[in-house]
C-alpha cells in the first residue's frame, strides 16, 4: 500500500443508518469522557408523506479544512495543520480565549465550559486520530461504520470517486460533493439526498474564512510605520512652526521690553 | 477670561462608595466560583455561544471608551495645543483605569489566565487577538508612564519627571499609533467571521470604521468624565476647551456615516436595511442613536456651550456606539442554528447573559470607578501640571 499524500474522509447521507457506533468508538479510541463527544450525528426528522417517509442523518466532526481558519485565530499557535491532512489541537499552549470556535465556520472546536482552573478547561475536537492513521489504520470512526457511509483513504481518489457515485446513480444524490471547494476544500467531502444545510452544514464559500483577515493583517505593519512617520511629521512641523511664531513674536517686542523681570 | 463653572455635587459619596465596595465583593465572590468550578457555572456561555457579554462589554466597549487618552495626547503634545492640557491627566487615568479593567476582566473570561505569559513565547502572527494582546500590554505600560509623572509629583522627585517629560513626545507618538492599531483590530477580530456577522455590519473595512468612531467615542467620554468630575469632586468644568473639541463631533461622525453607507452600497447590502428584520432595526437604532442624534446636538451652539448639553450630547452618542459594539459582537452574530445540529451536550440553544455575569463585569467597572476617585483624592490629577521650564512652587 503506498503512503497517503492527503488523508480524507468522504461520508454518504445515503448510507447513514444513525446507528452512532462511530460516536462511540471514537469516544472509546481517545479515552473521551461519556458526558463528552467528538462526533455527533445531525439529522433532520421524518420527511415526506406515508408511506414515502424518509429521514437523513449525518456525521458531524472536525472538516480538518486545508485552511484551516482556528488555525489563523488561534493568538498562541495552538493549532497545526499536518501536510497529510490532520489539523492538530495542542492543550499545552491553549490559553483558553476560544477565538477558534468563532473563526470555525462549521462550529466544530468545543470547550469545557464545565471545568475549573484545577480541572483545566480545554477546547476538543475530531484529531482524525493520527496514532491510528500513522500505523495505516482508518480512524476509529471509519473503522466501526457498518454500512460504508464513512470511508477514509487519498483524498484525490476519495474525490473522484464520489464523482462517479453521483455520475452513477444521478437521482439518489444532490449533484455536489460538500467540501469538495468549500472554505478551500476540506478532508471531509460529503454525499447527500437532502440539501447540505438540512443536515447542519453552512453555506460556506469557496475562499477560505480567514483569507480577508490575513489580508488585513498585512497592512499592520506598513500602516503603524506610515502613521508614525505621519505623525513624527506633524509632530516636527507643529513644533517648528510654534518656535517660529515664538521667535517672529520676541523680535520686535525685544527691544520695546528690556526691563521685564528675569524668565 | 476662562469660563469655569462650577457645578453643585448632586450625590453623597459615600453611599456611592459603599455600593462599588458591595458590587466589587460580588464580583470577586463571582470570580472564584468561576475559577473552581468553570465558566458555565457562573455564566450563559456555553458552544454555541463561545463569546458573550464580557466580551461585547469588557473588551469592545472598554477600549473603545479608553481612546480618549489617544486623542487627547496627541492634541495637547503633537499638536501642541497647551490650552487643553488641563484634560489630559484626567483622560489619561480614564483611559489607563479603562486597559486595566479590560485586563482583570480578560483573567476571567479565559479559560487560562495562568497562561497569559504564552503571548510572549507562542505567537501566531495571522490572529488579530494576538495583537490585541499585544496592544493591550504595550498601550497600557505607555499610559502608564504617561501618567507616571502625577505620582512622581506627589511624592516629589523632579528627576524621574523630568526625564519622562523628555521622552513624552515620541511616547505620544507611538501611544497614537499603537492605540489606533488597536481600535481598529477590534473591529477586525470579526473579519474572520464573514459568514457569521450579519453584512450589515461584515466589511473588510471594520478596523478603519472602528479606528473613526472610537475618536467620536474618546471625545464623548471625556465630556462624561469631565462633567460627572466636576460634579462629584467640586471642581469646574474646562467648557470652554470641551466645547471646541465638540466641534470635531459632527464632522466626525459625517465621514463615519458616509463611509459606512458607500460601503454598504458598494457591497451591495443596502437591500438588507429593510429587509433584514431584527437586525435591521438594530441598525438603524444604531445609526439613530450613535450618529444622527448626536450629530445634530453637537452642532448647536447652545448645546456645545452648556453643561448639560455636552453631558446628554455624550451619553447618548456613548449609548448608541456601545449599541454599534454589541451589534458587532454579538447581537449580529448568527450563530448555527442548534436545532439541526448541536448535540444538547453542546449547551444552550439561546444566550442570555446571566446575573452573575453581568454583576462580574459590574464590580470590574465599580473597580474602575473607585480607583478613579482614589488617584483624584491622593493624586495631581486636576491641579494645574507645573511646566517643565516653569519655577517649581
Amino acid at each position: 500500500m503506498s503512503v497517503i499524500q492527503h488523508h480524507a474522509f468522504l461520508f454518504d447521507a445515503t448510507r447513514c443508518i444513525d446507528c452512532r457506533s462511530c460516536m462511540v468508538a471514537c469516544s472509546v479510541e481517545n479515552k473521551i469522557p461519556v458526558d463528552k463527544t467528538r462526533i455527533w450525528v445531525a439529522g433532520v426528522g421524518l420527511m415526506g408523506q406515508f408511506p414515502n417517509l424518509s429521514r437523513a442523518s449525518m456525521v458531524y466532526h472536525c472538516m480538518h479544512c486545508n485552511e484551516p481558519d482556528c488555525l489563523s485565530a488561534c493568538p498562541v499557535g495552538a493549532y497545526t495543520k499536518r501536510p497529510d491532512g490532520p489539523v492538530l489541537y495542542n492543550p499545552n499552549k491553549c490559553i483558553g480565549c476560544r477565538y477558534c470556535m468563532n473563526a470555525c465556520p462549521f462550529g466544530v472546536p468545543h470547550f469545557d465550559f464545565d471545568k475549573g482552573l484545577i480541572e483545566g478547561a480545554f477546547i476538543d475536537k475530531c484529531t482524525m486520530c493520527p496514532q491510528r492513521i500513522d500505523i495505516g489504520l482508518e480512524p476509529a470512526c471509519v473503522a466501526t461504520c457498518p454500512t460504508d457511509a464513512l470511508m477514509f483513504g487519498e483524498r484525490a481518489e476519495l474525490l473522484s470517486y464520489a464523482h462517479d457515485r453521483l455520475a452513477a446513480q444521478p437521482a439518489r444524490y444532490i449533484n455536489h460533493v460538500y467540501g469538495e471547494t468549500e472554505n478551500g476544500g476540506t478532508s471531509y467531502l460529503i454525499l447527500s439526498h437532502v440539501p447540505f444545510n438540512e443536515l447542519g452544514l453552512p453555506n460556506v464559500p469557496s475562499r477560505p474564512v480567514k483569507e480577508v483577515s490575513e489580508e488585513v493583517m498585512g497592512f499592520t505593519l506598513p500602516l503603524a510605520f506610515g502613521w508614525g512617520a505621519v505623525l513624527t511629521a506633524v509632530a516636527a512641523g507643529v513644533h517648528f512652526y510654534n518656535q517660529k511664531k515664538e521667535a517672529d513674536a520676541k523680535k520686535p517686542a525685544a527691544s520695546e521690553r528690556p526691563a521685564e523681570g528675569p524668565q | 477670561m476662562k469660563m469655569q463653572i462650577t457645578l453643585h455635587p448632586r450625590l453623597h459619596l459615600k453611599p456611592l462608595v459603599v455600593v462599588l465596595v458591595a458590587l466589587m465583593g460580588i464580583a470577586f465572590i463571582i470570580a472564584v466560583v468561576r475559577y473552581a468550578n468553570g465558566i458555565g457555572a457562573i455564566s450563559d456561555l456555553s458552544n454555541s455561544y463561545p463569546w458573550g457579554f464580557w466580551v461585547s462589554f469588557d473588551l469592545f466597549t472598554g477600549i473603545a471608551i479608553s481612546s480618549g487618552a489617544f486623542i487627547i495626547a496627541s492634541v495637547v503634545y503633537i499638536l501642541e495645543l497647551e490650552q487643553f492640557r488641563p484634560l489630559l491627566r484626567p483622560t489619561l487615568l480614564t483611559g489607563l483605569l479603562g486597559y486595566v479593567m479590560e485586563v482583570i476582566a480578560l483573567l476571567v473570561d479565559l479559560g487560562h489566565p495562568e497562561r497569559i505569559w504564552h503571548y510572549f513565547i507562542y505567537q501566531n502572527y495571522t490572529s488579530f487577538l494576538l495583537a490585541i494582546g499585544l496592544y493591550v500590554m504595550i498601550y497600557a505600560a505607555i499610559m502608564a508612564i504617561e501618567f507616571a509623572p502625577a505620582v512622581f509629583e506627589r511624592l516629589n522627585r523632579q528627576k524621574p519627571v523630568q526625564l519622562i517629560r523628555r521622552f513624552m513626545k515620541p511616547l505620544v507618538i507611538i501611544g497614537a499609533v499603537i492605540s489606533t492599531l488597536h481600535q481598529g483590530s477590534l473591529g477586525a477580530l470579526l473579519l474572520i467571521q464573514p459568514a457569521k456577522l450579519y453584512p450589515l455590519w461584515w466589511t473588510p473595512i471594520l478596523p478603519l470604521l472602528f479606528f473613526i468612531s472610537s475618536l467620536a467615542i474618546g471625545l464623548a467620554m471625556t465630556f462624561l468624565e469631565s462633567s460627572v468630575s466636576s460634579r462629584y469632586f467640586h471642581r469646574g468644568l474646562e467648557i470652554h476647551l470641551l466645547e471646541k473639541l465638540a466641534k470635531a463631533i459632527p464632522i466626525i461622525l459625517a465621514v463615519y456615516l458616509l463611509i459606512k453607507f458607500i460601503q454598504l452600497a458598494l457591497a451591495d447590502d443596502l437591500k438588507y436595511l429593510f429587509t433584514g428584520g431584527w437586525m435591521s432595526f438594530l441598525f438603524w437604532a444604531e445609526i439613530l442613536i450613535s450618529v444622527v442624534i448626536p450629530m445634530v446636538l453637537f452642532s448647536l451652539k447652545r448645546i456645545r456651550q452648556s453643561a448639560n448639553g455636552l453631558l446628554l450630547g455624550a451619553v447618548i452618542l456613548l449609548l448608541g456606539m456601545i449599541l454599534n459594539r454589541f451589534n458587532v459582537s454579538w447581537f449580529g452574530v448568527q450563530h448555527p442554528d442548534p436545532l439541526t445540529y448541536m448535540p444538547t451536550f453542546m449547551g444552550n440553544v439561546h444566550y442570555i447573559p446571566s446575573l452573575p455575569e453581568v454583576l462580574l463585569s459590574m464590580g470590574i467597572f465599580s473597580a474602575g470607578i473607585l480607583a478613579f476617585g482614589l488617584a483624584v483624592k491622593y493624586l495631581p490629577v486636576f491641579e494645574p501640571e507645573e511646566e517643565s521650564h516653569g519655577v517649581a512652587p
